[in-house]
Protein backbone atom coordinates (compact mmCIF):
# COMPACT_ATOMS: atom_id res chain seq x y z
CA UNK A 1 0.00 0.00 0.00
CA UNK A 2 0.90 3.88 -0.43
CA UNK A 3 4.18 2.86 -3.02
CA UNK A 4 2.61 5.43 -5.61
CA UNK A 5 2.23 8.06 -2.91
CA UNK A 6 5.53 7.79 -1.36
CA UNK A 7 7.25 7.63 -4.69
CA UNK A 8 5.18 10.31 -5.86
CA UNK A 9 5.41 12.53 -2.86
CA UNK A 10 9.49 12.19 -3.20
CA UNK A 11 9.47 13.28 -5.97
CA UNK A 12 7.59 16.17 -4.70
CA UNK A 13 10.37 17.24 -1.81
CA UNK A 14 12.13 19.62 -4.23
CA UNK A 15 9.00 21.51 -4.77
CA UNK A 16 7.50 21.88 -1.02
CA UNK A 17 10.85 22.75 -0.18
CA UNK A 18 10.50 25.53 -2.64
CA UNK A 19 7.22 26.85 -1.84
CA UNK A 20 7.95 26.50 1.67
CA UNK A 21 11.21 28.73 1.58
CA UNK A 22 9.57 31.18 -0.94
CA UNK A 23 6.58 31.74 1.38
CA UNK A 24 8.38 32.43 4.16
CA UNK A 25 10.69 35.26 2.75
CA UNK A 26 8.05 36.40 1.29
CA UNK A 27 6.07 36.45 4.85
CA UNK A 28 9.22 37.59 7.06
CA UNK A 29 9.65 40.48 4.45
CA UNK A 30 6.53 41.31 5.70
CA UNK A 31 7.64 40.82 9.29
CA UNK A 32 10.12 43.11 8.74
CA UNK A 33 7.99 45.94 7.22
CA UNK A 34 4.97 45.85 9.53
CA UNK A 35 6.76 48.70 12.15
CA UNK A 36 6.02 50.99 9.46
CA UNK A 37 2.70 50.39 8.76
CA UNK A 38 1.37 50.48 12.13
CA UNK A 39 1.30 54.76 12.45
CA UNK A 40 -1.00 55.70 9.96
CA UNK A 41 -4.94 56.15 10.12
CA UNK A 42 -6.81 53.11 8.87
CA UNK A 43 -10.03 54.40 9.09
CA UNK A 44 -8.87 57.59 7.69
CA UNK A 45 -7.35 55.51 4.60
CA UNK A 46 -9.62 53.18 3.60
CA UNK A 47 -13.17 55.17 4.36
CA UNK A 48 -13.34 56.06 0.33
CA UNK A 49 -12.43 52.40 -0.71
CA UNK A 50 -15.25 50.66 -1.81
CA UNK A 51 -16.57 48.04 0.70
CA UNK A 52 -15.69 44.86 -2.03
CA UNK A 53 -12.09 46.17 -1.78
CA UNK A 54 -11.69 46.68 2.20
CA UNK A 55 -14.09 43.59 2.71
CA UNK A 56 -12.86 41.09 0.22
CA UNK A 57 -9.29 41.89 0.86
CA UNK A 58 -9.64 42.48 4.94
CA UNK A 59 -8.39 45.95 5.01
CA UNK A 60 -9.83 46.12 8.24
CA UNK A 61 -6.50 45.75 10.45
CA UNK A 62 -4.19 46.41 7.99
CA UNK A 63 -1.64 48.41 10.68
CA UNK A 64 -1.38 45.67 12.97
CA UNK A 65 1.00 42.42 11.73
CA UNK A 66 -1.67 39.93 12.09
CA UNK A 67 -3.90 42.36 9.82
CA UNK A 68 -0.98 43.06 7.62
CA UNK A 69 -0.04 39.54 7.10
CA UNK A 70 -3.66 38.22 6.91
CA UNK A 71 -3.95 40.38 3.75
CA UNK A 72 -0.56 40.38 2.21
CA UNK A 73 0.99 37.27 2.49
CA UNK A 74 -2.38 35.06 2.91
CA UNK A 75 -4.99 36.95 0.82
CA UNK A 76 -2.46 37.22 -1.87
CA UNK A 77 -0.03 34.67 -1.12
CA UNK A 78 -2.42 31.27 -0.20
CA UNK A 79 -5.70 32.20 -1.39
CA UNK A 80 -4.87 33.39 -4.69
CA UNK A 81 -1.37 32.37 -5.71
CA UNK A 82 -0.69 29.13 -4.05
CA UNK A 83 -4.22 27.99 -4.59
CA UNK A 84 -3.53 28.57 -7.80
CA UNK A 85 -0.22 26.90 -8.30
CA UNK A 86 -1.30 24.07 -6.66
CA UNK A 87 -4.36 23.40 -8.91
CA UNK A 88 -2.19 24.10 -12.05
CA UNK A 89 0.54 21.52 -10.36
CA UNK A 90 -2.62 19.04 -9.95
CA UNK A 91 -3.68 19.77 -13.43
CA UNK A 92 -0.77 18.15 -14.84
CA UNK A 93 -0.86 15.10 -12.73
CA UNK A 94 -3.13 12.81 -15.10
CA UNK A 95 -3.34 14.54 -18.05
CA UNK A 96 0.29 15.60 -18.25
CA UNK A 97 0.68 11.26 -17.47
CA UNK A 98 -1.35 10.43 -20.50
CA UNK A 99 0.28 12.74 -22.83
CA UNK A 100 3.94 11.99 -21.86
CA UNK A 101 3.36 8.11 -21.99
CA UNK A 102 4.39 7.78 -18.51
CA UNK A 103 0.94 6.30 -18.06
CA UNK A 104 1.68 3.37 -19.87
CA UNK A 105 4.85 2.76 -17.99
CA UNK A 106 2.77 2.83 -14.51
CA UNK A 107 -0.83 1.21 -15.95
CA UNK A 108 0.77 -2.29 -16.61
CA UNK A 109 1.63 -2.48 -12.73
CA UNK A 110 -0.96 -4.58 -11.05
CA UNK A 111 -2.41 -1.98 -8.72
CA UNK A 112 -6.21 -0.14 -9.24
CA UNK A 113 -6.08 2.46 -11.38
CA UNK A 114 -8.37 4.15 -9.00
CA UNK A 115 -5.38 3.75 -6.27
CA UNK A 116 -2.65 4.73 -8.80
CA UNK A 117 -4.49 8.57 -9.11
CA UNK A 118 -5.43 8.39 -5.80
CA UNK A 119 -2.31 7.99 -4.74
CA UNK A 120 -1.10 10.26 -7.23
CA UNK A 121 -3.25 13.05 -5.23
CA UNK A 122 -2.37 12.01 -1.71
CA UNK A 123 1.22 13.48 -2.98
CA UNK A 124 0.25 16.81 -3.36
CA UNK A 125 -0.06 16.92 0.56
CA UNK A 126 3.56 17.53 -0.01
CA UNK A 127 4.22 20.66 -0.81
CA UNK A 128 1.04 21.48 1.12
CA UNK A 129 1.86 20.23 4.22
CA UNK A 130 5.64 21.74 3.87
CA UNK A 131 4.47 24.99 2.68
CA UNK A 132 2.42 24.81 5.90
CA UNK A 133 4.38 23.47 9.00
CA UNK A 134 7.23 25.49 7.72
CA UNK A 135 6.20 29.11 7.05
CA UNK A 136 4.44 29.59 10.46
CA UNK A 137 7.47 29.04 12.34
CA UNK A 138 9.50 31.37 10.24
CA UNK A 139 6.80 33.94 10.91
CA UNK A 140 6.72 33.68 14.49
CA UNK A 141 10.08 33.66 15.22
CA UNK A 142 10.33 37.06 13.32
CA UNK A 143 7.54 38.81 15.15
CA UNK A 144 8.99 37.60 18.41
CA UNK A 145 12.16 39.55 17.00
CA UNK A 146 10.36 42.50 16.17
CA UNK A 147 8.90 42.23 19.86
CA UNK A 148 5.71 41.47 18.07
CA UNK A 149 4.83 38.20 18.86
CA UNK A 150 2.25 36.52 16.81
CA UNK A 151 -0.72 34.67 18.67
CA UNK A 152 0.46 31.28 18.40
CA UNK A 153 -2.97 29.48 18.74
CA UNK A 154 -4.37 31.91 15.88
CA UNK A 155 -1.07 31.18 13.49
CA UNK A 156 -1.47 27.63 14.00
CA UNK A 157 -5.03 27.40 13.32
CA UNK A 158 -4.96 29.53 10.12
CA UNK A 159 -2.14 27.13 8.80
CA UNK A 160 -4.54 24.03 9.55
CA UNK A 161 -6.91 25.74 8.04
CA UNK A 162 -5.72 26.54 5.06
CA UNK A 163 -4.94 22.51 4.59
CA UNK A 164 -8.19 21.55 3.31
CA UNK A 165 -8.39 24.74 0.88
CA UNK A 166 -5.60 24.37 -0.61
CA UNK A 167 -6.45 20.53 -0.57
CA UNK A 168 -9.61 22.01 -2.42
CA UNK A 169 -7.80 23.53 -5.25
CA UNK A 170 -5.48 20.82 -5.98
CA UNK A 171 -8.88 18.93 -6.37
CA UNK A 172 -9.98 21.14 -8.65
CA UNK A 173 -7.22 20.76 -10.90
CA UNK A 174 -7.08 16.99 -10.34
CA UNK A 175 -10.56 16.74 -11.33
CA UNK A 176 -9.73 18.67 -14.66
CA UNK A 177 -6.87 16.95 -15.36
CA UNK A 178 -9.19 13.37 -15.52
CA UNK A 179 -11.94 15.15 -17.48
CA UNK A 180 -10.19 16.97 -19.70
CA UNK A 181 -7.20 14.76 -20.64
CA UNK A 182 -5.38 17.66 -22.15
CA UNK A 183 -2.96 18.78 -19.71
CA UNK A 184 -2.46 22.68 -21.16
CA UNK A 185 -5.99 23.18 -21.42
CA UNK A 186 -6.58 21.59 -18.01
CA UNK A 187 -4.14 23.77 -16.28
CA UNK A 188 -5.60 27.03 -17.80
CA UNK A 189 -9.29 25.50 -17.21
CA UNK A 190 -8.00 25.14 -13.33
CA UNK A 191 -6.59 28.20 -13.29
CA UNK A 192 -9.89 30.13 -14.92
CA UNK A 193 -11.93 28.45 -12.56
CA UNK A 194 -10.27 29.37 -9.46
CA UNK A 195 -9.95 32.79 -10.80
CA UNK A 196 -13.57 33.20 -11.84
CA UNK A 197 -14.59 31.77 -7.61
CA UNK A 198 -11.89 34.45 -6.23
CA UNK A 199 -13.60 37.46 -8.32
CA UNK A 200 -17.60 36.21 -7.34
CA UNK A 201 -16.40 35.66 -4.07
CA UNK A 202 -14.95 39.65 -3.86
CA UNK A 203 -16.87 41.37 -6.37
CA UNK A 204 -20.37 40.73 -5.67
CA UNK A 205 -19.83 41.41 -1.66
CA UNK A 206 -22.99 43.97 -0.10
CA UNK A 207 -24.64 42.90 -3.84
CA UNK A 208 -27.85 41.01 -4.38
CA UNK A 209 -25.37 38.01 -5.71
CA UNK A 210 -22.90 37.63 -2.98
CA UNK A 211 -24.81 34.66 -2.39
CA UNK A 212 -23.03 33.29 -4.83
CA UNK A 213 -19.84 33.29 -2.72
CA UNK A 214 -21.06 29.83 -1.41
CA UNK A 215 -20.19 28.66 -4.13
CA UNK A 216 -16.65 29.19 -4.28
CA UNK A 217 -14.24 27.47 -2.15
CA UNK A 218 -12.51 31.05 -0.78
CA UNK A 219 -15.78 31.45 1.26
CA UNK A 220 -14.61 28.98 3.53
CA UNK A 221 -11.53 29.95 4.23
CA UNK A 222 -11.44 33.88 5.51
CA UNK A 223 -7.37 34.42 6.92
CA UNK A 224 -8.52 37.82 8.27
CA UNK A 225 -11.53 36.21 10.61
CA UNK A 226 -8.58 33.81 11.73
CA UNK A 227 -5.52 35.92 13.00
CA UNK A 228 -7.27 39.38 13.41
CA UNK A 229 -10.69 37.77 14.79
CA UNK A 230 -10.02 34.29 16.05
CA UNK A 231 -12.69 33.13 14.61
CA UNK A 232 -12.65 29.56 13.05
CA UNK A 233 -14.54 28.94 10.86
CA UNK A 234 -14.32 24.52 11.34
CA UNK A 235 -17.81 23.73 9.87
CA UNK A 236 -16.04 25.98 6.54
CA UNK A 237 -13.24 23.41 6.88
CA UNK A 238 -15.38 20.77 7.13
CA UNK A 239 -17.13 21.82 3.82
CA UNK A 240 -13.61 22.59 1.70
CA UNK A 241 -12.67 19.12 2.66
CA UNK A 242 -15.69 17.27 1.91
CA UNK A 243 -15.62 19.28 -1.90
CA UNK A 244 -12.10 17.93 -2.19
CA UNK A 245 -13.44 14.36 -1.09
CA UNK A 246 -15.86 14.19 -3.88
CA UNK A 247 -13.49 16.08 -6.59
CA UNK A 248 -11.19 13.35 -6.01
CA UNK A 249 -13.05 10.55 -5.95
CA UNK A 250 -15.22 12.05 -9.09
CA UNK A 251 -11.67 12.11 -10.80
CA UNK A 252 -10.64 8.23 -9.69
CA UNK A 253 -13.95 7.16 -11.02
CA UNK A 254 -13.75 8.50 -14.89
CA UNK A 255 -10.06 7.68 -14.39
CA UNK A 256 -10.95 3.68 -13.83
CA UNK A 257 -13.30 3.89 -16.86
CA UNK A 258 -11.57 5.72 -19.72
CA UNK A 259 -9.54 5.14 -22.40
CA UNK A 260 -5.64 5.89 -22.25
CA UNK A 261 -4.70 6.97 -25.71
CA UNK B 1 -4.24 -23.68 -22.29
CA UNK B 2 -4.20 -20.18 -24.26
CA UNK B 3 -1.97 -17.23 -23.04
CA UNK B 4 -4.38 -14.51 -25.17
CA UNK B 5 -7.30 -15.14 -27.01
CA UNK B 6 -9.30 -12.41 -28.99
CA UNK B 7 -12.67 -12.62 -29.80
CA UNK B 8 -14.08 -10.62 -32.38
CA UNK B 9 -12.13 -7.52 -30.87
CA UNK B 10 -13.25 -4.56 -32.26
CA UNK B 11 -12.38 -0.51 -31.06
CA UNK B 12 -13.44 2.71 -32.86
CA UNK B 13 -12.06 5.79 -32.17
CA UNK B 14 -15.16 7.98 -32.38
CA UNK B 15 -15.63 7.57 -36.39
CA UNK B 16 -12.67 5.77 -36.73
CA UNK B 17 -12.72 2.03 -36.64
CA UNK B 18 -9.05 1.14 -35.32
CA UNK B 19 -9.38 -2.75 -35.60
CA UNK B 20 -12.61 -4.89 -36.60
CA UNK B 21 -13.78 -8.56 -35.75
CA UNK B 22 -9.71 -9.91 -34.58
CA UNK B 23 -10.11 -13.22 -33.68
CA UNK B 24 -7.06 -15.10 -33.04
CA UNK B 25 -5.11 -16.89 -29.79
CA UNK B 26 -1.12 -17.17 -28.82
CA UNK B 27 -0.63 -20.44 -27.41
CA UNK B 28 0.83 -20.84 -24.43
CA UNK B 29 4.88 -20.94 -24.95
CA UNK B 30 4.56 -19.21 -28.38
CA UNK B 31 6.40 -16.42 -29.60
CA UNK B 32 3.63 -14.52 -31.89
CA UNK B 33 4.32 -11.88 -33.74
CA UNK B 34 1.74 -9.21 -34.67
CA UNK B 35 2.94 -7.71 -38.04
CA UNK B 36 1.44 -4.89 -40.18
CA UNK B 37 2.54 -1.82 -41.36
CA UNK B 38 2.36 2.13 -39.21
CA UNK B 39 -1.14 2.72 -38.56
CA UNK B 40 -2.89 -1.08 -38.86
CA UNK B 41 -4.21 -0.92 -35.50
CA UNK B 42 -1.68 -3.09 -33.96
CA UNK B 43 -1.22 -0.85 -30.96
CA UNK B 44 -4.68 -0.31 -30.89
CA UNK B 45 -5.05 -4.33 -30.73
CA UNK B 46 -2.17 -4.51 -27.47
CA UNK B 47 -3.38 -1.22 -26.06
CA UNK B 48 -6.89 -3.23 -25.62
CA UNK B 49 -5.54 -5.97 -24.92
CA UNK B 50 -3.63 -4.67 -22.00
CA UNK B 51 -6.66 -3.06 -20.29
CA UNK B 52 -5.55 0.41 -21.03
CA UNK B 53 -8.96 1.04 -23.40
CA UNK B 54 -12.09 -0.99 -23.76
CA UNK B 55 -13.13 -2.54 -26.60
CA UNK B 56 -16.27 -1.41 -28.86
CA UNK B 57 -17.16 -4.95 -29.54
CA UNK B 58 -15.84 -8.25 -28.87
CA UNK B 59 -13.92 -9.45 -25.84
CA UNK B 60 -10.55 -10.91 -25.49
CA UNK B 61 -8.77 -12.56 -22.10
CA UNK B 62 -4.72 -12.69 -20.78
CA UNK B 63 -4.17 -15.26 -19.42
CA UNK B 64 -6.87 -16.34 -18.84
CA UNK B 65 -8.83 -13.07 -17.24
CA UNK B 66 -11.17 -10.95 -18.99
CA UNK B 67 -9.79 -8.34 -20.28
CA UNK B 68 -12.48 -5.75 -19.58
CA UNK B 69 -12.92 -7.17 -15.98
CA UNK B 70 -10.23 -4.50 -14.19
CA UNK B 71 -10.27 -6.80 -11.48
CA UNK B 72 -8.99 -9.57 -13.35
CA UNK B 73 -6.84 -7.88 -15.59
CA UNK B 74 -4.56 -6.39 -11.67
CA UNK B 75 -4.15 -10.54 -11.56
CA UNK B 76 -3.53 -10.91 -14.72
CA UNK B 77 -1.07 -8.10 -14.54
CA UNK B 78 0.94 -10.18 -12.08
CA UNK B 79 2.27 -12.46 -14.51
CA UNK B 80 2.48 -9.92 -17.52
CA UNK B 81 5.41 -7.87 -18.36
CA UNK B 82 5.01 -5.11 -20.54
CA UNK B 83 7.30 -2.96 -23.35
CA UNK B 84 5.38 0.28 -24.32
CA UNK B 85 5.91 2.07 -27.79
CA UNK B 86 6.70 5.50 -25.94
CA UNK B 87 8.88 4.64 -23.29
CA UNK B 88 7.54 8.05 -21.30
CA UNK B 89 10.11 6.99 -17.67
CA UNK B 90 10.35 9.96 -15.27
CA UNK B 91 12.86 12.02 -16.93
CA UNK B 92 13.95 13.52 -13.14
CA UNK B 93 14.79 10.50 -11.47
CA UNK B 94 18.05 7.91 -12.11
CA UNK B 95 17.06 4.51 -13.57
CA UNK B 96 17.74 2.82 -10.62
CA UNK B 97 15.17 4.57 -8.31
CA UNK B 98 13.02 3.88 -10.92
CA UNK B 99 13.69 0.84 -11.07
CA UNK B 100 13.07 0.57 -7.25
CA UNK B 101 9.60 2.04 -7.57
CA UNK B 102 8.52 -0.12 -10.53
CA UNK B 103 9.54 -3.40 -7.93
CA UNK B 104 7.56 -1.82 -5.46
CA UNK B 105 4.48 -2.00 -7.53
CA UNK B 106 5.00 -5.67 -8.93
CA UNK B 107 7.87 -7.34 -7.36
CA UNK B 108 11.74 -7.72 -8.74
CA UNK B 109 12.90 -11.45 -9.07
CA UNK B 110 16.02 -10.89 -11.43
CA UNK B 111 16.56 -7.52 -12.08
CA UNK B 112 20.15 -8.24 -11.66
CA UNK B 113 20.59 -10.78 -14.16
CA UNK B 114 18.99 -8.24 -16.56
CA UNK B 115 20.83 -5.24 -15.87
CA UNK B 116 24.28 -7.69 -16.37
CA UNK B 117 22.81 -8.27 -19.90
CA UNK B 118 20.99 -4.89 -20.97
CA UNK B 119 23.00 -2.95 -19.46
CA UNK B 120 21.29 0.83 -19.36
CA UNK B 121 23.01 3.57 -17.14
CA UNK B 122 21.28 3.03 -14.15
CA UNK B 123 23.01 5.72 -11.60
CA UNK B 124 22.30 8.81 -14.54
CA UNK B 125 19.08 10.53 -14.73
CA UNK B 126 16.19 9.31 -17.48
CA UNK B 127 16.19 12.18 -18.90
CA UNK B 128 19.68 12.19 -20.23
CA UNK B 129 19.09 8.58 -21.75
CA UNK B 130 19.42 7.85 -25.26
CA UNK B 131 16.23 6.14 -26.97
CA UNK B 132 18.47 2.53 -26.85
CA UNK B 133 19.06 3.36 -23.19
CA UNK B 134 15.37 3.54 -22.32
CA UNK B 135 14.89 0.43 -24.57
CA UNK B 136 17.34 -1.49 -22.06
CA UNK B 137 15.58 -0.33 -19.30
CA UNK B 138 12.00 -1.13 -20.66
CA UNK B 139 13.53 -4.52 -21.01
CA UNK B 140 14.84 -5.08 -17.72
CA UNK B 141 11.92 -3.47 -16.17
CA UNK B 142 9.08 -5.79 -18.73
CA UNK B 143 11.22 -8.91 -17.44
CA UNK B 144 12.35 -8.22 -13.62
CA UNK B 145 9.19 -9.93 -12.36
CA UNK B 146 9.82 -13.20 -14.28
CA UNK B 147 6.40 -12.75 -15.92
CA UNK B 148 4.64 -15.72 -17.95
CA UNK B 149 3.66 -13.43 -20.81
CA UNK B 150 5.39 -10.56 -22.59
CA UNK B 151 3.18 -7.99 -24.83
CA UNK B 152 5.89 -5.95 -26.58
CA UNK B 153 5.12 -2.91 -28.83
CA UNK B 154 7.67 -2.90 -31.44
CA UNK B 155 10.25 -3.91 -28.66
CA UNK B 156 13.59 -3.45 -30.72
CA UNK B 157 13.61 0.04 -32.32
CA UNK B 158 15.98 1.72 -31.04
CA UNK B 159 17.87 -0.55 -29.71
CA UNK B 160 21.62 -1.24 -32.32
CA UNK B 161 22.32 -4.28 -33.83
CA UNK B 162 24.13 -5.76 -31.54
CA UNK B 163 21.86 -5.49 -28.73
CA UNK B 164 18.78 -6.30 -31.47
CA UNK B 165 20.24 -9.71 -31.56
CA UNK B 166 21.21 -9.86 -27.76
CA UNK B 167 17.40 -9.14 -27.45
CA UNK B 168 16.18 -12.19 -30.20
CA UNK B 169 18.81 -14.41 -28.36
CA UNK B 170 17.36 -13.55 -24.92
CA UNK B 171 13.78 -14.01 -26.29
CA UNK B 172 14.32 -17.44 -27.32
CA UNK B 173 16.37 -18.60 -23.96
CA UNK B 174 13.02 -17.13 -22.71
CA UNK B 175 10.93 -18.79 -24.33
CA UNK B 176 12.66 -22.47 -24.06
CA UNK B 177 11.72 -21.67 -20.04
CA UNK B 178 8.15 -21.51 -21.03
CA UNK B 179 7.33 -17.67 -21.47
CA UNK B 180 4.88 -16.76 -24.25
CA UNK B 181 5.34 -13.66 -25.67
CA UNK B 182 3.08 -11.57 -28.18
CA UNK B 183 4.65 -8.36 -29.75
CA UNK B 184 4.00 -6.09 -32.89
CA UNK B 185 6.59 -5.45 -35.73
CA UNK B 186 7.58 -4.29 -38.56
CA UNK B 187 10.63 -5.13 -39.24
CA UNK B 188 10.34 -8.56 -40.97
CA UNK B 189 13.77 -10.09 -40.68
CA UNK B 190 12.85 -9.62 -37.01
CA UNK B 191 9.74 -11.98 -37.23
CA UNK B 192 11.43 -14.02 -39.33
CA UNK B 193 14.36 -14.85 -36.59
CA UNK B 194 12.40 -15.25 -33.64
CA UNK B 195 8.64 -15.94 -34.20
CA UNK B 196 6.76 -19.54 -34.31
CA UNK B 197 3.41 -17.72 -35.97
CA UNK B 198 2.49 -14.36 -37.22
CA UNK B 199 -0.72 -12.53 -37.23
CA UNK B 200 -1.01 -9.95 -40.53
CA UNK B 201 -3.53 -7.02 -39.90
CA UNK B 202 -4.09 -4.22 -41.94
CA UNK B 203 -6.25 -1.49 -41.64
CA UNK B 204 -8.01 -3.13 -38.56
CA UNK B 205 -8.19 -6.75 -40.19
CA UNK B 206 -6.52 -9.55 -39.19
CA UNK B 207 -5.48 -11.03 -42.98
CA UNK B 208 -3.08 -13.41 -42.29
CA UNK B 209 -2.43 -15.97 -39.40
CA UNK B 210 0.14 -18.39 -40.32
CA UNK B 211 3.32 -20.23 -39.67
CA UNK B 212 6.22 -18.54 -39.82
CA UNK B 213 7.04 -21.27 -42.37
CA UNK B 214 3.60 -21.56 -43.94
CA UNK B 215 4.34 -17.80 -45.19
CA UNK B 216 7.62 -18.72 -46.69
CA UNK B 217 6.48 -21.99 -48.02
CA UNK B 218 2.88 -19.36 -49.82
CA UNK B 219 5.67 -17.00 -50.51
CA UNK B 220 7.68 -19.60 -52.29
CA UNK B 221 11.48 -20.08 -53.22
CA UNK B 222 13.74 -17.07 -54.23
CA UNK B 223 15.27 -19.08 -57.69
CA UNK B 224 18.47 -18.16 -59.29
CA UNK B 225 19.93 -20.21 -62.35
CA UNK B 226 22.98 -19.70 -64.59
CA UNK B 227 22.56 -20.56 -68.22
CA UNK B 228 25.10 -20.96 -70.47
CA UNK B 229 22.70 -19.65 -73.51
CA UNK B 230 21.16 -16.17 -74.01
CA UNK B 231 17.78 -16.05 -72.73
CA UNK B 232 14.87 -13.80 -74.07
CA UNK B 233 13.03 -11.75 -71.96
CA UNK B 234 10.22 -13.41 -72.00
CA UNK B 235 11.25 -17.13 -71.50
CA UNK B 236 10.84 -17.38 -67.75
CA UNK B 237 7.44 -16.17 -68.04
CA UNK B 238 6.10 -19.49 -66.74
CA UNK B 239 3.23 -20.08 -64.54
CA UNK B 240 4.19 -19.27 -60.69
CA UNK B 241 7.59 -17.26 -61.76
CA UNK B 242 6.98 -13.75 -60.23
CA UNK B 243 9.41 -10.63 -60.49
CA UNK B 244 11.72 -12.29 -63.30
CA UNK B 245 14.81 -10.75 -63.87
CA UNK B 246 16.96 -11.67 -66.58
CA UNK B 247 20.74 -10.23 -67.10
CA UNK B 248 23.40 -11.00 -69.36
CA UNK B 249 26.23 -10.40 -67.69
CA UNK B 250 26.81 -13.20 -64.97
CA UNK B 251 29.38 -10.35 -63.01
CA UNK B 252 25.93 -7.97 -63.01
CA UNK B 253 23.60 -10.43 -62.11
CA UNK B 254 21.82 -9.22 -59.15
CA UNK B 255 18.46 -9.46 -58.34
CA UNK B 256 15.81 -6.10 -58.94
CA UNK B 257 13.63 -7.78 -56.05
CA UNK B 258 14.34 -5.56 -53.43
CA UNK B 259 14.54 -8.30 -50.80
CA UNK B 260 16.85 -6.72 -48.08
CA UNK B 261 18.18 -9.82 -46.59
CA UNK B 262 22.36 -10.75 -45.73
CA UNK B 263 22.29 -13.68 -47.96
CA UNK B 264 21.99 -12.92 -51.66
CA UNK B 265 21.42 -15.81 -53.67
CA UNK B 266 23.56 -14.13 -56.59
CA UNK B 267 26.75 -13.74 -54.48
CA UNK B 268 26.85 -17.69 -54.98
CA UNK B 269 25.66 -17.73 -58.40
CA UNK B 270 29.04 -16.38 -58.94
CA UNK B 271 31.08 -19.20 -57.55
CA UNK B 272 30.03 -20.70 -60.50
CA UNK B 273 32.77 -22.77 -62.22
CA UNK B 274 31.48 -21.06 -65.69
CA UNK B 275 35.41 -20.62 -66.16
CA UNK B 276 34.68 -16.50 -67.47
CA UNK B 277 32.26 -17.94 -69.96
CA UNK B 278 29.38 -15.77 -71.29
CA UNK B 279 26.00 -16.69 -70.18
CA UNK B 280 22.85 -15.34 -68.42
CA UNK B 281 21.54 -15.13 -65.15
CA UNK B 282 17.87 -15.25 -64.22
CA UNK B 283 16.10 -14.72 -61.16
CA UNK B 284 12.38 -14.93 -59.81
CA UNK B 285 10.36 -15.99 -57.23
CA UNK B 286 8.69 -19.13 -57.69
CA UNK B 287 5.43 -19.99 -56.19
CA UNK B 288 4.38 -22.82 -59.30
CA UNK B 289 4.98 -26.28 -59.03
CA UNK B 290 8.13 -27.68 -58.46
CA UNK B 291 8.26 -30.26 -61.41
CA UNK B 292 7.44 -27.48 -64.01
CA UNK B 293 10.12 -25.57 -63.36
CA UNK B 294 12.54 -28.33 -63.44
CA UNK B 295 10.92 -29.24 -66.98
CA UNK B 296 11.38 -25.74 -67.89
CA UNK B 297 14.93 -26.26 -66.29
CA UNK B 298 15.84 -28.96 -68.68
CA UNK B 299 15.56 -27.19 -71.81
CA UNK B 300 18.64 -24.88 -70.46
CA UNK B 301 22.47 -25.27 -70.21
CA UNK B 302 22.41 -24.97 -66.59
CA UNK B 303 25.78 -23.91 -65.06
CA UNK B 304 24.60 -23.01 -61.37
CA UNK B 305 21.39 -23.12 -59.51
CA UNK B 306 20.28 -21.63 -56.25
CA UNK B 307 16.92 -22.46 -54.58
CA UNK B 308 16.36 -21.06 -51.04
CA UNK B 309 13.06 -19.39 -48.95
CA UNK B 310 12.19 -16.11 -50.29
CA UNK B 311 13.11 -13.21 -47.99
CA UNK B 312 9.37 -12.37 -45.73
CA UNK B 313 9.91 -8.91 -47.37
CA UNK B 314 9.81 -10.49 -50.69
CA UNK B 315 6.40 -12.82 -49.20
CA UNK B 316 5.14 -9.39 -47.25
CA UNK B 317 5.67 -7.23 -50.03
CA UNK B 318 3.64 -9.49 -52.59
CA UNK B 319 0.84 -9.99 -50.00
CA UNK B 320 0.60 -5.87 -49.13
CA UNK B 321 1.41 -5.08 -53.07
CA UNK B 322 -1.65 -7.07 -54.22
CA UNK B 323 -4.11 -4.67 -51.74
CA UNK B 324 -2.52 -1.35 -51.49
CA UNK B 325 0.42 -1.23 -54.09
CA UNK B 326 0.62 2.57 -53.69
CA UNK B 327 1.48 2.65 -49.97
CA UNK B 328 2.51 -0.59 -48.42
CA UNK B 329 5.55 -1.80 -50.20
CA UNK B 330 7.46 1.48 -49.68
CA UNK B 331 6.86 1.36 -45.72
CA UNK B 332 7.76 -2.15 -45.62
CA UNK B 333 10.95 -1.71 -48.17
CA UNK B 334 11.79 1.19 -45.80
CA UNK B 335 11.61 -0.69 -42.55
CA UNK B 336 13.36 -3.25 -43.96
CA UNK B 337 16.28 -2.31 -43.34
CA UNK B 338 16.44 -1.04 -39.97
Amino acid sequence: MFEVARYESERKLVLGATIAIAASFYGAMFVALSPAYSNFDIEAIFSDFPQQFTEGFGLAAFNTLPGLLAVELYQFGWILVLGLYLAYTAAGLVAGDIETGRMDTLLPAPISRMRLVGEEFLSMLVPILAVNAITPIVLYVGSVLIDEPLDVTNLVALHALAVPYLLCCAAVGFALSVFLANESLAQNASVGVLVVAFLVETVFIGTDLEFLGVLTPMNYFDPTEILVNANYDLAGAGILLAAAVVLVLAGQWRFGRMDIQ
Amino acid sequence: MVAIEVNGLTKDYGNVRAIESLSFAVEDGEVFGFLGPNGAGKSTTIRTLMGFQSPTDGGATVLGHDITDQSAMIEAKRQVGYIPAEMGFDEGVTGKRFLRYQASLKGDTRSEELLELFDPPMDREIGEYSTGNKRKLAVVLAFMHDPDLVIMDEPTSGLDPLMQERFYEFIRGEQAKGTTFFFSSHILSEVQKICDRVGVIRNGHLVELEDVETLLERGGKRVSVHVAESVEAGAFAIEGAHDVSVTGDEQSAQPTAADGSGDDPSTESEDAPSGGRDGTSVSFTYTGDYNALLSHLIGYDVLDLDIEDAPLEDVFMRFYGEVDPDREPSTVGRQANV
